[in-house]
């Protein structure tokens, strides 16, 4: 539709061999800030060491609740935010992910200054965090964005023709007439027209709000956009006005899609591969047939159950227990196991569970003067007196703990006012490919949890 | 919604950008207008600038400066109705309805230099602040903080008097003191407008910091700044009337607060209208930018804006 | 879920808990009048759930609002209809039902709360971030309860014990309530205001109901906090619970947990239940009944079975067929095409005639009224209309472009 520049870069050229988007280990932490000095005092663990890539042409779905992360890592995905570790590289081929992999497989220190400058040479030419120039320009115009909030993200002070015109103007790609011309042009691909060019973004209704936030995204002729919640605010008809355009415009353009939701559904219908995100982290990755047909996660399993079909003859909703623990504070092992229906000893039990279910309880806890902690798996709860130690010892040994916890728990001793609580330490559950590129981080599935399947 | 997808017929008259544009004005105006508090401020705006404009017409300017009352030694304290002194004279002679007319010509003066520059300086440092941030938004701010701190009349009367008694001084002094509002008013909604996701989207076109600046962030954040303003045309010449009140003006400058100074002794022995008409423009001049201010903060809320 | 065992033959037989009859709420706009609800009408059955259903600007929260009178006036009028609403002693004694929109400020004061109860959307909003869940869930026990808890107390409560009870104190007999001889009743009546706010804590299933009272909201979950309102709304054990849309701002495993939750209450309490919401599978999940909103009516109303199993309108069958499942195909979904119309003093037609696949010429000219599918089912459309001729009859056989 415009003139094609070098920046747009080898779209048209054989895409089998690179992906998209490659991400590796990708982290954002938040630092938690305190006092008049704004000392560091923790962080919050947003995104914490995601993995994955998305193919040309394929829309890679990614979907978890509010708080897991995922609207960060859009964010960082878009080059709106740098993650703090990890990387993000942008048009990586399969032979330099491949050469990636074998030298992150040797570790640091016995590293080759070959292969040292070999990362090197890899990161300055993909990795989006260093790229610049005309590297950087071909990432920023082949990455856009669709936002959730259709009122938010279109300036109320500019007209429409500004709006989806501006990545023209900045990119000098039209001017005048021919500016005027090529918005028209968006605007009915986005089924919107030429009445609608000289219109502020109050006017219109959510759904045309959103066409014209994905004119915009459209108008460099990108190669991948993130599409961030992109119908959440949008009524059912409307919506699925949206997703059926989404779908087209993919198909006549060959465009890539990160599909962000908290909506099964709509992930289901727009993805060819899912990835669920709990706390920060992947907890299942699949293709939409896998994770809907065949779920390897419990948590996965839940989000289904919990999740309304209409079209199913007989449907029992379920929820889980409890809330989302604090992110700044992520659960040992499994981060899902606060939660897990199926949790098993292994799962990562630590003080701060048993210190949660004792705090279900009015008054066990009510002469606890102190906690020492030596690590998250071993600690010792101070109390004002040895009933109270003494009431708290007894509560873990015969209360209705959870069974697992009961079993994880390596060291109950109560020593006058002092009750001593260790726990198996475990490592952190990692995501594994349990076959067929389908990858889960449950002990139930995966070779790390062989041995408590037993 | 409104449903501007359905009449999707061939004949659709397509206005061009500025007829959209003018239309905005038009329909903010309109509303602004609306409310008949706002428009009793408007009318008596337009009828002191009238004066402004009229001054000359209405009083024969005094030579050389006519800025410096007239006097006529001849009829002092004259009461109103004296004939060639409508609203009488001073105890120096000076004619009271000259003082009101050209009193206006020095107010306004006053204002728009005052307001021009802290208007300027303030958006300039209050932006700095916000939209860079960081460092750099600690130090414009703690600065701000401190002079926050102390009273503005206080503050401006310190600078005023070091400076000596002149009308150039106050409002070289006021210039100081008043900018600080509109750096915290500004920063504030910068801070607030840079969290809206039309930024993001910017961003994500790569365009450059300084448009999306002049594009997205400052024409978002202004209109709390416009509306502060209006209200200081007036909060102003109510606070420079009090610095000449307290004798920082040259005498016999032909300023509101100098002119109900000077009346003031009279008052007790009954010589009234020396103090009484400038007050009255004082007041009315501040009560006219008020009226207007509040009924602009009543339409131009951001949140209602446009709904 | 819920008991959906009624028949149609015992729904007919229930007492009604409220009648709503021709409810016109209008809005005064600069470009003329907006008829959010424009001649609705249905009623509520003793013990049952109805579904209210409908997407955004369609008026369902406005209708649900009105049985409280929280519609703001102005620039809302109540412009017409009833609502008449019997309580529980009306309905023992057979008595006259009361006009929700008629009766004093004063009466409606002492049915908010206590005979008819409303949880909102966003429980962020619904609760005062400076005050304690204590003081919050206390309040409503102080207004509709001081009575009963002033006669467990015994005769011998001093006068100004009892005017705290009421909270008609003043500041100086606030300061008097904390010294003897009277700091001992104050404390007695705080202490059984407060069992009484961690009994209906329990009851929605909170753990540890003592500290969740000396939290603050900001301290609590998205999910906690609609508990602390759902216990709130049911506190007073009301008739009528209006729910509207209580699960939409949470995640959807919570949303499971609370739906469950009003679900099993509803089912002790014996409370009727009107449930706002835009989601017609969580609808279908919960609810009795259902009528389905568009544009200020009411287009179709039925039992779950009926209006999921055999959707008559076309904008239910739009809806249904909308909402992404398992079974659809990438890129064809059935979306119904448009926006929603105007409603600034509309023409009398079918308000869904501008999106419509079969509208015809007397659908743009003439309000529909509504026609009987079977003794619960009724819609309200033409083409279900026999009596007319068929020339002029709409047709589902016969789609217009």
């Amino acid at each position: 539709m415009t003139t094609v520049s070098t920046e747009r870069g080898t779209r048209q050229q054989s895409t089998d061999d690179r992906a998209v988007i490659t991400l590796r280990g990708v982290e954002k932490y938040f630092p938690i800030k305190e006092g008049a000095l704004q000392r560091v005092v923790g962080q919050v663990r947003a995104v914490d060491g995601v993995s994955f890539e998305v193919r040309p042409g394929e829309t890679m779905g990614l979907v978890g609740e509010s708080g897991c992360g995922k609207t960060t890592l859009g964010r960082c995905i878009s080059g709106l935010t740098p993650p703090t570790g990890g990387k993000i590289y942008f048009r990586l081929p399969d032979a330099a992910a491949a050469r990636l992999d074998e030298i992150d497989a040797v570790p640091e220190n016995e590293r080759t200054q070959e292969q040292r400058k070999e990362v090197a040479r890899i990161d300055a030419e993909h990795g989006i965090t260093q790229l610049s120039g005309v590297g950087w320009r071909t990432y920023r115009r082949n990455c856009q964005v669709v936002f959730q909030d259709s009122f938010s993200s279109l300036n109320p002070r500019q007209l429409v023709k500004d709006i989806v015109g501006r990545p023209l103007r900045v990119y000098r790609e039209a001017s005048g007439q021919e500016l005027t011309e090529n918005v028209v042009s968006l605007l009915e691909s986005v089924g919107l027209g030429r009445q609608h060019l000289y219109r502020y973004p109050h006017q219109f209704s959510g759904g045309q709000r959103q066409r014209i936030s994905i004119a915009r995204a459209l108008a460099l002729d990108p190669e991948f956009i993130v599409l961030d919640e992109p119908t959440s605010a949008l009524d059912v008809s409307v919506q699925a006005q949206i997703l059926n355009l989404l779908h087209e415009l993919q198909s006549e353009r060959g465009l890539t899609y990160l599909f962000i939701s908290h909506d099964l559904g709509v992930v289901r219908l727009m993805s060819d591969r899912i990835a669920v995100m709990y706390l920060g982290k992947i907890a299942e990755h699949g293709t939409a047939h896998e994770l809907f047909e065949d779920p390897r996660h419990p948590y996965t399993e839940a989000l289904l159950a919990a999740n309304p079909d209409i079209s199913a003859e007989v449907s029992e909703m379920k929820g889980l227990s409890g809330t989302v623990p604090d992110p700044a504070n992520p659960p040992e092992g499994c981060r899902f196991h606060t939660r897990c229906p199926v949790a098993t000893p292994a799962c990562g039990w630590e003080v701060d569970d048993a210190v949660a279910w004792l705090q279900t309880n009015e008054t066990l806890l009510a002469g606890l003067l102190d906690v020492e902690r030596r690590s998250n798996f071993d600690a010792t709860l101070v109390f004002s007196d040895a009933a109270a130690a003494g009431a708290v010892d007894d509560a873990i040994q015969n209360g209705n703990v959870p069974a697992p916890m009961k079993t994880a728990l390596a060291d109950l001793s109560t020593d006058e006012t002092k009750v001593h609580i260790r726990f198996t330490a475990v490592e952190p559950v990692e995501l594994e490919d349990i076959g067929g590129g389908h990858l889960t981080a449950c002990l139930l599935h995966t070779s790390q949890g062989r041995g408590i399947r037993e | 919604m409104v449903d501007v997808l359905a009449p999707e017929t061939a004949t659709v008259r397509v206005d061009g950008p500025w007829t959209v544009r003018l239309r905005r004005l038009a329909d903010v105006s309109k509303q602004v207008l609306s409310n008949p508090t706002t428009l009793v401020g408007l009318v008596i705006i337009i009828a002191l600038l009238s004066l402004t404009v009229l001054a000359p017409v209405l009083t024969e300017p005094n030579f050389p400066n006519p800025y410096q009352m007239p006097r006529d030694w001849g009829v002092r304290d004259a009461p109103p109705g004296t004939p060639g002194h409508i609203l009488g004279t001073t105890s120096t002679g000076g004619d009271v309805f000259y003082g009101v007319v050209w009193g206006a010509r020095t107010s306004l003066r006053l204002s728009l230099i005052v307001v021009g520059v802290t208007v300027t300086v303030g958006t300039i440092v209050g932006s700095l602040a916000g939209f860079i941030g960081g460092k750099l938004d600690e130090i414009l701010m703690r600065t701000v903080d401190v002079l926050l701190a102390i009273p503005e009349l206080i503050f401006a009367l310190a600078i005023a008097a070091v400076l000596g008694p002149s009308f150039g001084n106050i409002i070289f002094a006021l210039s100081v003191v008043f900018w600080v509002k509109y750096a915290r008013i500004i920063r504030g909604q910068i801070i607030h407008v840079k969290q809206n996701e039309y930024v993001d989207a910017a961003r994500i076109t790569g365009d450059s910091k300084l448009n999306i600046y002049r594009r997205d962030v400052l024409p978002n954040s202004v209109t709390p700044v416009m509306v502060q303003a209006t209200l200081d045309m007036g909060g102003i010449v109510l606070t420079a009337a009090t610095l000449s009140f307290i004798g920082l003006a040259e005498a016999g400058l032909v300023e509101w607060g100098v002119l109900v100074s000077d009346g003031q002794a009279g008052i007790s022995a009954g010589k009234w209208w020396a103090s009484t008409f400038p007050g009255l423009m004082v007041f009315l001049w501040a009560l006219a930018f008020n009226l207007v201010g509040d009924g602009m903060r009543d339409v131009l809320d951001p949140r209602t804006e446009g709904r | 879920m819920t008991v959906r065992a009624q028949t149609s033959q015992q729904q007919a037989t229930t007492p009604l808990v409220a009648s709503v009859r021709d409810l016109r709420v209008h809005f005064e706009a600069k470009a003329g009048r907006v008829q959010a609800v424009d001649g609705v009408s249905f009623e509520i059955r003793d013990g049952e759930t109805l579904g209210l259903v409908g997407e955004t600007g369609c008026g369902k929260s406005v209708t649900a609002r009105s049985f409280i009178r929280l519609v703001p006036t102005p620039p809302g009028i109540y412009a017409g209809g009833e609502i008449d609403f019997w309580s529980t002693e009306a309905r023992r004694t057979g008595g006259d039902p009361v006009d929700l929109l008629e009766i004093p400020h004063d009466d409606m004061l002492a049915i908010r709360g206590d005979r008819i109860a409303m949880i909102f959307q966003d429980p962020g909003k619904a609760l005062n971030p400076a005050l304690s869940i204590r003081s919050q869930m206390a309040e409503v026990f102080y207004q509709h309860r001081s009575e009963e808890i002033l006669m467990a107390m015994g005769p011998d409560v001093p006068r100004i014990v009892r005017r705290a009870a009421r909270q008609r104190t003043t500041g100086l007999e606030r300061i008097l309530l904390k010294v003897p001889p009277w700091r001992a009743k104050a404390a007695e009546l705080r202490r059984r205001v407060d069992d009484l706010v961690s009994q209906a804590l329990t009851e929605t299933q909170i753990a540890n109901p003592r500290k969740i009272m000396d939290s603050y909201p900001h301290e609590l979950s998205g999910g906690m906090k609609q508990r602390v309102l759902i216990a709130q709304a049911l506190a007073c054990n009301p008739d009528l619970l209006i729910a509207d849309e209580p699960t939409t701002a949470l995640d959807v495993t919570i949303q499971a947990r609370i739906l469950e939750l009003i679900a099993e209450l509803q089912e002790r309490l014996e409370t009727s239940v009107l449930y706002i919401s835009h989601d017609l599978s969580l609808v279908k999940e919960i609810c009795n009944r259902v009528a389905v909103m568009y544009a200020g009516r009411i287009v179709e109303t039925g039992t779950t079975e009926e209006i999921f199993s055999n959707p008559a309108h076309p904008y239910t069958r739009g809806l249904m067929a909308a909402v992404p499942s398992a079974t659809h195909q990438r890129g064809k979904l059935a979306a119904i095409e448009g926006t929603v119309p105007e409603l600034i003093d509309p023409p009398p037609s079918c308000r869904f005639n501008t999106r419509c696949p079969y509208a015809v010429d007397i659908c743009r000219t003439t309000d529909p009224t509504d026609v009987d599918l079977g003794e619960t089912h009724r819609v309200a459309c033409f083409i279900y209309e026999t009596s007319l001729d068929s020339a002029v009859r709409p047709s589902r056989e016969r789609k217009t472009s």
